[in-house]
């Protein structure tokens, strides 16, 4: 009997069949292509759970998965490159593939009521792009190497622009479309050279070893462990050291994960992308492109591991976004906005986690963050119908009784975005700062120093995340209301409200998936996530699979010589740190309490002053980056232009104008008479004679 | 006693100025088609000088092969005045003169 592995293929391929059957037939279906979508979807769910069922032992022996099963590009010569597509089933990879069809399916039915239910046009086309964009993470989620996974990755980055832009009509989507894929872009451009690098090193892109007839095909994390061990003659390291050389590698990739993961200083895109339909920045945010980039680094840890300064980096990134981006948060006045810079820091969040070697906790915080975010973002895309289309929160308030579901689901969300015990955000964001601050204890020299950074910029977050999230609540949903349509707001309908309830209950329950503080106080195992990434039994995961949580391990302790300390004692720090971190989250709530809870809330950003303006403008950072395209990009290619068109075409036009010059006066000769030809012949060979006859006839 | 190389030189270097003049001032391609056989001439008489100075048989060979030329050469002349003649009614080489740029 076939087994769920062999119908994984099938859940990247209804979405798609739904992509096609929404394009061409959408326009003849009652609700235009949204029953293909929400069909193929729950298929894909169901198989996705399935899946999921299977590698946790429980509907098959076989608990992992990984096989090629498509050659598009055969290589013949010896050592040529054979391209392969192929399926890699890991716990990761089935935790993703339950999240990203879940959303997906919700995401769908909301937009019954977001985008059927307020009549817009396009519809077919609106579907369509769900549809190939759900397919396109599916298909990135499972990929077995990593080129595969780049080819899916710049799909998902299409269908993003596709679906951004999806009021093409109006003037900010379109703009916001290809800044997205513009900025992306950019970063994918260093994924693609870290795709060759990858594949002229190692000869494999596959994240983990295949075992076939003719035996086993190492993965490039495990050949790059062998070249660190045996030293780098075995490989192409372009006169590098293997350690050097390994760093810049997964240095590159990392440039497709900045920009797809939106951290800094590529995160400009995703607040622009706001101009999409809400249900779309919803699967952005909480399933599909933004969380490409993070899962790609958990997909490739292996390779990361064997690089302490791209971990650090990693850190940095991750804890100064983190921050950066919850200090913009604090004061958008629109709802989507706000959401928008939250994610930026949220996933800021989960990069620290990778980059200091919290590999459960980072998958964790994806996991939750997933629900809580879906969860806001259609909460608000739920507002947003019933403001019709008025996204300013200061022309809100006092939503609360108005629509009690959307504000308690929302509620929900909020605690979880803000980390308040015991919403599911709470326990993975507690856990992404105990593991930053445990290995940067634990962590010798420069290191643990920008673990510590790190941490102390993602927990100064946490002050930040409770303030604009719960400046957002009370604006939004409290007070007095203050504009017409706050007073008297369009109501919405099952569609919307079945979603949110779903997801509502999910924000408060994901958390207790992997409640570490719990289990350490009480001693229940009943840290599931952290079972289920370290595998069914003690010794985790078979060597075989080499993506397993204690193969990380190993590598974070002896390759990395990342430790953990504890300051306090394992079981104090752990609960002081819980405490500090939803101490603060507490204190920004308050915060926002005193300053917004009221019934007529007034502006307080003015008192920052100066750093008003510096927020508003997001540090800038558009002007910025305009400024690098502008002030320096434009003039390099426009001194590179007049050098192509002067000196190098310049050449090429001067050989060519001189020879047409000195034809058209040569060609005079060319009388036509006869006579005149032969006179030239007789007088050149008579030339020719006394030139002889004086130079001594040669030799 | 035979006759000095030299004058045989003599003799040949004559012909061929005489057919570089006709080719240089006339304009009747007939007189141009004869003149191009003195040159021709003027060459075989060389050949066969050279070959009886240096009692070498392969000049005089030459010289049969130069003739075998000519009277091709001939042939093709007469054709292509026959056809100057059909198209501009006259044998005047410079009057032919449109193949140019």
């Amino acid at each position: 009997m076939a087994g769920a592995f062999d119908f994984v293929p099938a859940i990247a391929a209804l979405p798609f069949l739904a992509f096609v059957v929404s394009l061409f037939a959408g326009q003849y279906m009652p609700k235009r292509g949204a029953e293909a979508g929400i069909l193929a979807t729950a298929g894909s769910l169901v198989l996705s759970i399935w899946t999921a069922l299977t590698v946790a032992g429980i509907t098959g022996s076989a608990t992992f998965y990984n096989e090629n099963f498509y050659e598009w590009v055969v290589g013949v010569a010896d050592g040529a490159l054979t391209l392969r597509f192929g399926v890699l089933v890991d716990p990761l990879t089935a935790l993703m593939l339950v999240i990203v069809s879940l959303i997906s399916l919700l995401v769908h039915v909301f937009s019954l009521g977001y985008m059927n239910d307020e009549g817009e046009t396009g519809l077919p086309r609106y579907y369509a792009g769900l549809g190939l964009f759900t397919a396109s993470m599916l298909a990135f989620v499972f990929s077995n190497n990593i080129l595969m996974a780049f080819m899916f990755f710049e799909l998902v980055g299409l269908c993003s622009y596709l679906l951004i832009g999806f009021w093409f009509r109006e003037d900010g989507p379109p703009s916001a479309a290809k800044k997205a894929f513009l900025v992306t872009r950019f970063g994918d451009y260093f994924f693609l050279i870290g795709v060759v690098g990858i594949l002229a090193t190692f000869g494999t892109g596959l994240f983990a070893p295949v075992e076939t007839a003719s035996g086993t095909m190492a993965s490039f994390p495990q050949l790059a462990e062998q070249a660190l061990e045996e030293g780098a003659e075995a490989i192409y390291t372009a006169g590098y050291g293997a350690q050097t050389w390994m760093t810049i590698l997964g240095l590159l990739v990392l440039g497709g994960v900045v920009g797809k993961s939106a951290q800094f200083p590529l995160h400009t895109w995703l607040p622009d992308a706001m101009e999409g339909p809400t249900p779309v920045s919803a699967l952005i945010h909480a399933a599909t492109m933004v969380a490409a980039g993070v899962y790609l680094v958990a997909r490739m840890y292996g390779f990361y591991l064997l690089s302490p300064t791209a971990l650090a980096i990693i850190a940095l990134i991750g804890g100064f976004t983190a921050l950066f981006a919850a200090t913009m948060g604090v004061v958008k006045q629109e709802l989507k906005q706000v959401l928008a810079y939250s994610t930026i820091s949220q996933y800021g969040y989960m990069m620290l986690a990778l980059g200091s070697g919290g590999y459960v906790a980072a998958v964790f915080h994806l996991t939750t963050h997933a629900v809580f975010k879906a969860l806001l973002f259609l909460g608000a895309g739920s507002v947003i119908i019933a403001m019709h289309h008025n996204e300013n929160m200061w022309d809100m308030g006092g939503l609360k009784e108005k629509m009690p579901v959307t504000y308690w689901t929302f509620l929900s969300g909020s605690l979880a975005l803000a980390g308040i015990v015991p919403f599911a955000g709470f326990w993975s964001k507690d856990e992404v700062l105990f593991e930053a601050l445990i290995h940067g204890f634990g962590t010798s020299g420069m290191l643990g120093t920008v673990y510590l950074l790190a941490y102390a910029m993602g927990l100064l977050a946490v002050f930040f995340t409770g303030l604009y999230t719960f400046r957002m609540v009370y604006l939004t949903f409290h007070g007095d209301a203050r504009s017409e349509t706050a007073r008297d707001p369009e109501p919405v309908r099952w569609n919307v409200k079945g979603p949110l309830a779903v997801l509502g209950i999910g924000a408060a329950t994901v958390g207790f998936l992997n409640m570490k503080p719990v289990a350490e106080l009480t001693g229940l195992h009943i840290d599931f996530l952290h079972k289920w990434v370290n595998g069914p039994e003690e010794g985790g995961w078979p060597e075989a699979l080499s993506t397993g949580l204690h193969h990380y391990e190993t590598l974070l302790h002896d390759v990395t010589h990342v430790t953990a300390g504890y300051p306090l004692g394992e079981t104090t720090t752990l609960l002081v740190s819980a405490a500090v971190s939803l101490g603060l989250a507490l204190a920004g709530v308050l915060l926002a309490r005193r300053l917004y809870g009221v019934d007529e809330p007034v502006e307080h950003t003015d008192k920052l002053g100066g750093a008003k303006t510096l927020l508003m403008h997001n540090y800038y950072q558009d002007e910025y980056q305009v400024w690098l395209a502008q002030g320096v990009t434009v003039p390099i290619a426009r001194a590179a232009d007049k050098f192509d068109q002067g000196v190098v075409d310049g050449v090429v036009n001067g050989v060519s104008s001189v020879s047409l010059f000195t034809g058209s006066r040569f060609r005079r000769i060319q009388s036509g008479v006869v006579s005149n030809y032969a006179a030239l012949m007789t007088l050149s060979l008579a030339l020719l004679l006394v030139v002889f006859v004086v130079l001594g006839g040669g030799a | 006693m035979a006759i000095a190389t030299q004058y045989y030189l003599l003799l040949s270097a004559a012909v061929f100025c005489i057919g570089v003049y006709g080719v240089l001032t006339r304009s009747n391609a007939l007189i141009f088609l004869m003149s191009v056989e003195l040159m021709l001439n003027a060459a075989n008489i060389n050949l066969v000088a050279f070959s009886f100075h240096y009692g070498n048989l392969t000049g005089q060979v030459f010289s049969l092969f130069v003739m075998a030329l000519a009277a091709a050469e001939v042939a093709v002349g007469i054709g292509i005045i026959l056809v100057l003649y059909r198209n501009f009614d006259d044998v005047d080489v410079t009057k032919a003169a449109t193949m140019r740029w």
